[in-house]
């Protein structure tokens, strides 16, 4: 099943990417706009949140309930997520509908309503969002610890703080917007059923006259780093921790996947082993790879009751650490056939195929075959793994938890 | 893309389905088996999702790191699930392991339950009940159960209680798994790019010889309490409100109306209780499921929202119930309902692992196989009369309801 990749750049910056698929009837779309929270102005932090909401309250010809009822009789599946870089617009349909939903997204981009009357709503939404947090404290202390972890503003919370959202205005959204829902470095990826020539045709005409000024790129500060305790009555402790690892586009990229995967891939890693099997200190132990375009991390959590929170952290770093021991040959043969094996049912999806051609352009101004990364999955050796995990050890743990109990963690880390 | 099915059964009753495509990339399967919370009795309480952990802590063949080991050479998408009336063990692989994969599911599923294991799951187990605790959401879902069904089975909690679990026994478990795990009360069933006559070959060498035994419900009809209840939790930041109403069952013809009925009142995107709540900002999450469950169903509906806005918000979704009830959808509602259930059900079977759960309840709750194609055809046969004669039938304004977090009061 050979797979068909095409790239085209429009003159106006925006990319499209698409890759026809055999055998399916849906298409799914990824438009990724250069709108993430990182972007937002530091006093207007939640920005792109609430942008995420009102784009869609009313576009072009249409009022918010017109555009919804059009997206609804079309059985379009969408959803808005808000990543560190890009303010993703995410579609899953029929293929046999993806002209006709474009229509309605070139209306979201590039001619939405953005009234007065309907910011209000959208901005509550957010600050519910935000208040709602504190009903999901593992949630929380994710999203906190990558705010402690990357570089600021890369790691912010995407729904800003509640003094942000409270002076947060439409004019000044509006206004900031201007530079954000822009071609310019945005990408539109389509994978399933449908026609190259034909997509890059409506494409051409609904997107091709789209223009807007370029806004400024963010200049990161260091991070803040260190080690956050969040006191909560709560029932369990939900301790989270980062160390850095390295980007996509690194030639060590799959060493740390394949490391990753030792770690916490299925039931057999070693986290998963050594807390939860062997001890039976948590329900829930894992950790996993995110990389940013210029910074990656390896973000690990465990949530335990308060009476087992110390040795939980404890096995949680020591694990972390002895897997810069190595690994034996028996788990990376584990680790390649797992990755492998994902890459394939993915492959089957057309929701993964199109987020998977979106992050390969922007981490890599290329996409990959699912055969240029199982060859570069069966090239690494444990050798390779050991170096990567010398380079990348997990150390300068940057920590934040959750819970009534205090940790000692000058033991651990 | 040709889905062929095929059927199978054992001398010893278990049953093997299966949905064939060749041109699938990968396959997957399970066992469905017919039992959960609403088959225990109260002093094992906890007892089916305790069990359903300790399938993967080993055999007379595999130790507890074997089973994980195995299902991870494979590259294995695999897990397991338990709710209050069935218990499904599944993975997902590349067709060249469709004999490995098999071998461990039939073999995990007569497990010893080593009392050492037993005792170390009980930790995790009570682990995952305090990280429940810490979900809003998931409090509401399971004391609201309880509530709406009284004394009936169907409102046992699955993951128990810390004192149920503490107090549970090896023994008890065993007890129940015997019971339970008749292969008359359990289906085999596989998707995807599968040969299923090597498919059941396995299973009649690994199962042939399990011992049948009788394993009955108790069916009897639930009788909806309807009342309503305000736990007050000042630690909890927003109100979580949880509605429950009786609904049309899984063996009900009308189940396909039902569906759209929940759509049209309370889908995420362009519902009734979107545009009334969600929209506005009255909440931030208002939501309606259809649930069917066997010869029983419900209409469950969640909402949240700040604690000033929380008296409004269960007002405006009762009011909205009650219109919808009496005045019927409009053509346009029930045709985006159709347009959108559709579309979700075709994107879910373009992956043998979203075929998997709808082929295996499909046998489980009617012992019949309907392809995804006439599923839709089912689904865009339903009139607008129908869905209004479940909305009159199945009052949704009839609910039973509970509320927690920061109000005293509603």
């Amino acid at each position: 099943m050979a797979e068909k990749f095409f790239i085209r750049e429009l003159p106006n910056g925006l990319t499209l990417l698409g890759q026809p698929m055999d055998n399916v009837s849906s298409a799914a779309m990824v438009l990724a706009l250069p709108a993430g929270a990182s972007h937002d102005p530091p006093e207007c932090a939640g920005a792109a949140s609430v942008a995420a909401d009102w784009c869609f309250r009313g576009a072009g010809e249409r009022d918010t309930r017109q555009l919804n009822d059009a997206l609804d009789s079309l059985g379009v599946q969408h959803h808005e997520s808000v990543q560190s870089e890009f303010l993703l617009l995410s579609a899953a349909l029929l293929g046999r509908n993806l002209p006709e939903t474009l229509d309605l997204y070139a209306d979201v981009v590039r001619r939405p309503r953005l009234e007065d009357k309907t910011f209000e709503p959208c901005r509550a939404l957010v600050q519910q969002d935000l208040a709602s947090l504190e009903d999901e404290p593992s949630r929380k202390a994710n999203l906190l610890l990558r705010e402690k972890f990357y570089p600021a503003p890369l790691g912010r919370c995407p729904y800003g703080t509640a003094g942000s959202l409270q002076a947060l205005t439409a004019d000044a959204l509006r206004k900031h917007l201007q530079g954000r829902f822009s071609p310019r470095g945005a990408t539109l990826s389509v994978a399933g059923a449908f026609e190259w020539e034909a997509l890059l045709d409506h494409v051409g005409r609904r997107f091709g006259d789209w223009d807007s000024p370029a806004a400024p790129p963010v200049r990161p500060t260091p991070p803040a780093g260190g080690i956050t305790h969040v006191p909560k009555d709560s029932a369990q402790v939900h301790i989270a921790l980062a160390h850095r690892a390295t980007i996509v586009s690194d030639r060590r990229y799959y060493a740390a996947r394949l490391a990753a995967t030792v770690l916490s891939g299925g039931m057999s890693g070693r986290l998963f082993t050594e807390v939860r099997e062997k001890r039976g200190l948590v329900y829930h132990v894992s950790s996993h790879y995110h990389s940013l375009k210029d910074h990656a991390g390896m973000f690990t959590y465990a949530g335990t009751t308060p009476e087992k929170a110390q040795e939980t952290l404890r096995v949680t770093v020591t694990e972390l650490r002895r897997l810069g021991e190595g690994v034996t040959d028996d788990e990376m043969a584990r680790a390649r056939t797992q990755l492998k094996s994902a890459l394939v049912m993915q492959g089957e999806s057309t929701g993964a195929r199109a987020n998977a051609l979106s992050s390969d352009w922007y981490h890599l101004r290329r996409l990959r075959s699912l055969e240029e990364i199982s060859a570069a999955i069966d090239a690494i050796t444990p050798d390779q793994v050991r170096q990567y995990l010398r380079d990348w050890p997990a150390a300068n743990f940057t920590l934040l938890y959750i819970g009534p109990a205090e940790l000692d963690t000058a033991a651990v880390l | 893309m040709t889905m062929e099915f095929r059927h199978a059964q054992l001398d010893n009753g278990l049953t093997i389905v299966a949905e064939v495509n060749a041109s699938a990339a990968s396959m997957a399967s399970g066992f469905f088996v017919r039992t959960g919370s609403r088959d225990e009795q109260p002093v094992v309480a906890g007892v089916s999702h305790f069990l359903e952990h300790m399938m993967f802590k080993g055999t007379k063949r595999r130790s507890p790191a074997d089973v994980n080991r195995e299902f991870d050479e494979m590259g294995a998408n695999y897990n397991a699930f338990t709710s209050e009336e069935y218990t499904v063990y599944y993975g997902a692989v590349l067709p060249e392991f469709q004999a490995r994969l098999l071998d461990l599911l039939c073999d995990i599923v007569r497990p010893s339950l080593r009392q050492e294991d037993f005792d170390v799951e009980k930790g995790v187990i009570l682990e995952e009940i305090a990280m429940y605790r810490d979900m809003p959401r998931w409090r509401v879902f399971e004391s609201l159960m309880a509530q709406h069904f009284g004394a009936h089975p169907l409102g046992n909690s699955v993951l128990g209680s810390p004192e149920s679990i503490r107090a549970l026994r090896r023994d008890d478990m065993m007890d129940y798994f015997r019971r339970r795990y008749s292969p008359g009360n359990m289906t085999l069933v596989g998707v995807g790019n599968l040969d299923f006559d090597a498919f059941v070959d396995k299973a009649r060498a690994m199962c042939g010889a399990w011992e049948p035994c009788r394993a009955d419900r108790d069916l009897s009809p639930p009788a909806a309490t309807g009342t309503h209840q305000v736990l007050r939790d000042e630690k909890v930041a927003r109100e979580h409100i949880g509605l429950i109403s009786p609904a049309p069952s899984a063996q009900d013809p009308r189940r396909h109306a039902a569906h759209l009925a929940a759509s049209i009142a309370g889908d995420t995107t362009g519902s009734r209780l979107y545009y009334a709540l969600v929209d506005p900002a009255i909440a931030d999450e208002a939501a309606t499921a259809y649930e069917p469950f066997d010869h029983a169903g419900l209409m469950f509906t969640f909402l949240t929202a700040d604690a000033e806005n929380a008296p409004r918000a269960l007002t405006i979704a009762r009011e909205e119930f009650r219109k919808l009830r009496d005045e019927g959808p409009t053509d346009a509602e029930l045709a985006a309902a159709k347009n959108k259930t559709a579309s979700g059900a075709t994107l879910k079977g373009e992956l043998p692992m979203g075929r998997l759960s709808a082929v295996g309840f499909d046998w489980l709750y009617r012992n019949e196989y309907v392809p995804l194609a006439e599923q839709i055809d089912q689904l865009f046969a339903v009139t607008r009369d129908e869905v209004s004669a479940v909305l009159r039938e199945f009052d949704m304004t009839a609910f039973t309801s509970l509320a927690l977090g920061p109000v005293e009061a509603l």
